[in-house]
């Protein structure tokens, strides 16, 4: 994935491409309860990632040798759609989606209270409508709000935000162009209110101290995401309230 | 000590108290009481209930529920009654002979029928009694988590729609509303509206309103 291409300079005077700071996140634009038919959903877009969540469930699952009787079972996909990146991607899941797939659903396991819905299973869907770099981040992050939005029972909501490597620089959440000729890259979710970390990933090479920088720029950065997540639930809730006249 | 206040919206792993009495959607984590559902936060009797407002069905001891019957087994009927988990009602409930008589002679697969949960087990699989079959009419469906408000404190609600329209109604635990009525395509709305509305205050009254004017 890393490429070298010496012709564009990533980082001029302390600024980046699109203008921002080392330490500046993205723009970030959250909404729940975008999906009729679904228990509960999400969209979010994270620059120019577009990313749109559903959950289904709990409800009965199939086959049945797959039942638990003690809890639920969690199963989070992620699917880029064909159109999301500039080379067509062939539908259907590949190694990458495959992988996402499942560290996302461990990274969810750790908040959901899977014990109160037995021999069941809770269906979440990520679908990537437009991919720009921190996918897997963004994904989660509209996840736990669907998961919030469905009413399942959770300890957290799972934040998750991503840092990397640019031109020798750390910098906090980088986007496409950053990523394909940045060095490393390292997604991070957390679930804020014990500061545990449920997911990591690290895509590149760092020294000891690169790392330590970029762990602390995402996990700030996944802080800053958990306030913007708070704030749609609880807005979502209110105007709900105060439909009608 | 309490950490919201009456009437709050909360949020998933939110801080609610410190040492208090709390209900099955908080969770408590040494002395602190977090809730773990969305939904509105309500302090009665010195104890923090939290309203969800949203989720499914899961079945409990006592609801009514509006179920359509899925098979006729052996001596016993299973029931879809919109949760993820399965019901059953044994044939006893309408003969003393379920073994001996065709069931299909009570309830056929697709009847509709009100009834009572009388028993859940540890995974949820609930047991219904005293069937009444519902027939003609419309089944919508609603948020269970906003039924109590259709049906309204000692059923006003309901006895009010009933009256006014003079249709008959049956409004289930589960979310369902059954609906039989000369004129559905408006008690559909005016039900429609009441869940829209559900967690804003004088909600009765303007129902009654326009419940006169139509």
């Amino acid at each position: 994935m890393k490429m070298k291409n010496p012709e564009i300079e990533l980082i001029k005077n302390g600024k980046r491409l699109d203008g921002r700071n080392l330490d500046e996140l993205r723009e970030i634009k959250m909404e729940v309860g975008v999906l009729k038919k679904a228990a509960g959903s999400a969209y979010v877009e994270w620059g120019k990632n577009k990313v749109l969540a559903a959950v289904y469930g709990p409800r009965s699952l199939y086959p049945a040798f797959l039942k638990d009787p003690t809890k639920a079972m969690l199963r989070c996909i992620y699917n880029l759609a064909p159109f999301s990146v500039d080379d067509r991607k062939k539908p259907g899941p590949d190694r990458r989606s495959v992988e996402i797939s499942k560290v996302s659903t461990e990274a969810l396991e750790s908040v959901v209270m899977t014990e109160r819905y037995p021999n069941s299973v809770i269906d979440v869907y990520t679908e990537i409508l437009q991919a720009d770099a921190g996918t897997r981040c963004t994904a989660l992050t509209a996840a736990s709000l669907a998961l919030a939005n469905a009413g399942i029972p959770m300890k957290d909501l799972v934040a998750a935000c991503s840092a990397g490597k640019v031109s020798g620089e750390v910098v906090l959440d980088p986007m496409k162009e950053e990523d394909n000729y940045g060095d490393a890259d390292l997604p991070l979710a957390i679930i804020p209110r014990r500061n545990e970390v449920v997911l990591l990933q690290l895509d590149g090479r760092l020294t000891r101290e690169e790392f330590d920088r970029a762990y602390q720029l995402a996990f700030d950065g996944a802080l800053k995401v958990y306030e913007m997540q708070k704030k749609t639930l609880q807005d979502a809730m209110k105007k709900s309230a105060v439909v009608g006249d | 000590m309490f950490r919201v206040k009456n009437n709050e919206f909360v949020i998933p792993g939110q801080l609610v108290g410190t040492d208090i009495r709390h209900d099955s959607n908080c969770f408590r984590e040494g002395g602190n009481v977090y809730s773990s559902v969305q939904g509105l936060a309500r302090i009665e009797d010195n104890t923090l209930k939290i309203i969800p407002s949203s989720g499914g069905y899961t079945p409990k001891e006592g609801d009514v529920v509006i179920g359509v019957v899925k098979d006729v087994l052996h001596g016993k009927w299973l029931v879809d009654i919109d949760a993820s988990y399965p019901a059953t009602m044994d044939g006893e409930e309408v003969t003393r002979n379920p073994q001996r008589v065709d069931l299909r002679d009570y309830f056929r697969v697709g009847d509709i029928l009100s009834a009572k949960i009388f028993s859940v087990d540890e995974i949820h699989a609930s047991k219904l009694g005293r069937p009444s079959k519902l027939e003609g009419g419309y089944i919508i469906n609603i948020n269970p988590k906003r039924v109590p408000r259709v049906i309204g404190k000692n059923k006003s609600m309901v006895n009010m729609l009933r009256e006014k329209t003079n249709s008959r109604i049956v409004v289930g635990q589960n979310g369902r509303v059954w609906i039989n009525s000369a004129n559905t395509a408006f008690v559909v709305s005016v039900v429609r509206k009441i869940e829209r509305e559900a967690q804003t205050s004088g909600l009765t009254d303007r129902i009654e309103k326009l419940l006169n004017n139509a």
